[in-house]
């Protein structure tokens, strides 16, 4: 009886803690907001950001970083649930469609009204801000652009120069100039060019700004699946033949290894993204200080256009901190505190940025970027883009690695890819 | 007086347990059931579209496959040098304590370190396999290791092979160690050679931990993840998605929990029965023949 008497107190108490300890972090959370972000270069100037916001305005903000390979599974589950557990979220655009669809952000628009504005200032460049919208472009606000990257075209100035070659403004150029690269330089282990094609978005990355010069398209007006088209057929046949300039292994290489061969000097061409920029003058890190050049993505048919990759930041809809959550993401996003975003060594989303004459003088290819971004494309804006990209990835990855003929790896990325679309009708 | 004693005695074990037995309905039956309510959900629509589905996606069958040629080829050969190792080490020689403690260090390794470090080695422009290669004059140009769809496969078992051995030669050394000295006086005196001696003793009475061995082993190949994951994340193209890595995918990147429940299902239904048919093959009473 006794015990009986002793355990039912435990449990008493127990539950009396537990509320308790409910009843402070209520209290707590109006000088609190929480923030999932990226661990890295990008994630890491939205939390200096948010030290500077708790001096200017006592507001606590507890931010948790994730790599890339885990973030988004952990937003997922989160927003599923319904959580509130963030207030915050920074996205990598292609998932925007995903949780725009689902209906898991807060339309950002009525907040805006509420502030006196009618909506985000002309100031962001277009394209970033046509990702913040469902649909696509035209639709209802429910993030703003914090991280502005795109695509950028690397290649040796100094070998470009040495063999007389004219900078690259078609894949043709980049074609003929790998290989006369790799030639005339065989003894010292150059590779004209280093691509990634390891299966998912790597593979898809590197290929999209070929497919879409070449006049590639994804999906036609109905939404079918045209991957396997004469043009995607072609593009693909060129990747391939690019690979024959590009270091052994490189059907499983990702962004890291693509850095590597450009710093250390192994190969001269290669697309990547704009972080890697600063490393390049880094002389612990590159044995190619001053030689790499920057510009947009060469031309096939149709005017070159490199795929746009911004990190967005976004209010779930179970916040209960919506308004709150909306100062912070109004202030972190002005032109002031996107400076010092910047000059942390993220790549703005706003034009004036991109002018700023103190930015241009320490990131040199600020017009090339601005130029690259402007014109820039995004992955097909679909729910099911994770899925589709894992898919084509694949059948890039098969055909780069030859187990798969460019066309047989077409005709069944498009029978999987129309597998997928027609499931999640 | 009796009474009591007997009433106490009746619900103290009860009590004892109801803790644990508490932990076990929320962790782990709770979740199975619920698990297998979600995979008999397509959307909203209750069915067996996830399981029927199961039959015509190529990407599952692969794996599948995939994931059934690791586990022979790492099972056979871990089982071979393990039992190889134990037997010479079970031995009187020189330096004895010294291999044995260095043979378990790979064991050792967390997994995700281990396949780290290998996926450097195995890098095939910088890494140490290849530059080890070159020294001695061998042409590695065509040696890409994960990134060659033909030796992908056999690189992610060479790791498994390389990490995972010294744990069946553990196992199988006590195994070697438990069994008494009298049935090999028998033998000797029976004038048995060798291999009889080993065929018609030491197997048999090694039998137990085999079966122990094989079982943990076979379990944990069937549903590796890590060592893959980083290696290889299923490359190049598909060449070493197994199982595992597809369910993960499923479920929390293209976030179908239906089907991926639905996939794991299929894969506990399949590790239960090799798991059954092991423990009927091996475990006939344990005599000496």
């Amino acid at each position: 009886m006794r015990l009986k008497i002793i355990l039912m107190l435990l449990l008493l108490l127990g539950v009396v803690t537990m509320s308790c300890s409910k009843d402070q972090q209520q209290q707590s959370s109006q000088k609190r907001l929480t923030l999932v972000a990226i661990s890295g270069v990008e994630g890491d100037a939205l939390k200096a950001a948010a030290l500077d916001y708790k001096a200017q305005t006592g507001i606590e903000i507890e931010i948790t970083q994730f790599p890339y390979a885990n973030l988004f599974e952990k937003e997922m589950i989160d927003l599923n649930a319904r959580t509130g557990a963030y207030d915050l979220i920074m996205l990598d655009d292609p998932w925007f469609p995903t949780f725009a669809s689902k209906q898991f952000l807060t339309e950002l628009t009525p907040l805006l009204h509420k502030r006196g504005q009618n909506g985000p200032d002309n100031d962001f460049v277009d394209t970033s801000i046509a990702l913040c919208r469902h649909p696509y472009q035209t639709g209802s606000l429910y993030a703003l652009p914090y991280v502005g990257n795109s695509q950028l075209f690397f290649y040796r100035k100094d070998l470009f120069e040495k063999h007389n070659l004219k900078p690259p403004a078609t894949w043709d150029d980049v074609l003929a100039a790998a290989k006369t690269i790799q030639e005339k330089e065989s003894d010292s282990g150059m590779y004209g060019y280093v691509m990634r094609a390891a299966q998912g978005n790597a593979a898809v990355a590197d290929f999209m700004p070929i497919f879409w010069a070449f006049g590639g398209e994804m999906f036609d007006a109905s939404g079918k699946p045209t991957v396997n088209s004469p043009e995607g057929i072609a593009a693909l046949e060129f990747m391939v033949q690019m690979g024959k300039y590009s270091p052994p292994g490189y059907p499983s290489f990702n962004a890291q290894e693509v850095g590597a061969h450009l710093l250390q000097g192994t190969a001269a061409m290669a697309i990547n993204w704009p972080v890697w920029i600063t490393q390049f003058d880094d002389p612990s890190k590159s044995k190619v200080i001053g030689k790499i050049e920057f510009t947009t993505l060469p031309s096939g048919r149709k005017q070159g256009q490199a795929e746009i990759g911004n990190w967005l930041i976004a209010i779930p809809r179970a916040s209960q901190n919506a308004e709150a959550a909306m100062d912070f993401l109004v202030w972190a996003t002005t032109a002031e505190q996107m400076k010092r975003s910047a000059l942390r060594g993220n790549p703005p989303t706003r034009k004036s940025l991109f002018r700023d004459p103190e930015l241009v003088a320490k990131f040199p290819a600020y017009p090339a970027q601005m130029r690259s971004l402007k014109t820039s494309r995004p992955r097909p804006r679909t729910p099911q883009w994770n899925e589709i990209e894992n898919v084509f990835g694949i059948f890039l990855s098969k055909a780069n690695s030859g187990v798969l003929s460019p066309v047989e790896a077409m005709n069944q990325a498009n029978a999987e890819i129309e597998k997928i679309v027609q499931r999640g009708q | 007086m009796g009474r009591r004693v007997l009433l106490r005695s009746s619900w103290l074990p009860y009590l004892l347990i109801a803790p644990a037995l508490a932990v076990l309905l929320a962790l782990s039956i709770y979740p199975l059931i619920y698990s297998i309510t979600v995979s008999l959900q397509v959307g909203e629509a209750w069915g067996f579209g996830n399981f029927t589905r199961l039959a015509s996606d190529n990407f599952f069958l692969t794996a599948m496959a995939h994931t059934f040629v690791y586990a022979a080829a790492a099972l056979t050969c871990e089982f071979l040098l393990g039992l190889g190792l134990a037997l010479l080490l079970n031995g009187q020689i020189r330096g004895r304590g010294l291999f044995r403690a260095t043979l378990l260090v790979p064991m050792m390794l967390p997994p995700v370190v281990a396949a780290v470090v290998w996926r450097l080695m195995l890098n095939p422009n910088f890494g140490a396999v290849n530059g080890t290669l070159k020294q001695i004059g061998i042409d590695t140009e065509s040696l890409t290791w994960t990134a060659s769809p033909g030796l992908a496969m056999l690189s992610v078992i060479a790791v498994d092979v390389w990490q995972w051995t010294p744990f069946v030669f553990l196992v199988l050394l006590a195994g070697l160690q438990a069994i008494p000295q009298e049935p090999y006086e028998a033998a000797l005196i029976d004038g048995s050679n060798r291999w009889q001696t080993f065929r018609h003793v030491t197997l048999p009475l090694l039998k137990p931990a085999i079966l122990i061995v094989l079982l943990l082993r076979t379990m944990d190949l069937l549903r590796v993840f890590d060592q893959i994951f980083i290696l290889t994340e299923g490359g190049p193209g598909f060449a070493t998605e197994t199982i595992s890595l597809y369910i993960y995918r499923t479920a929390f990147r293209f976030f179908d929990f239906g089907y991926a429940a639905a996939m794991s299902f299929v894969l506990l239904a399949l590790t239960n029965v090799i798991s059954v048919v092991y423990i009927r093959f091996l475990k006939h009473e344990t005599r000496i023949s």
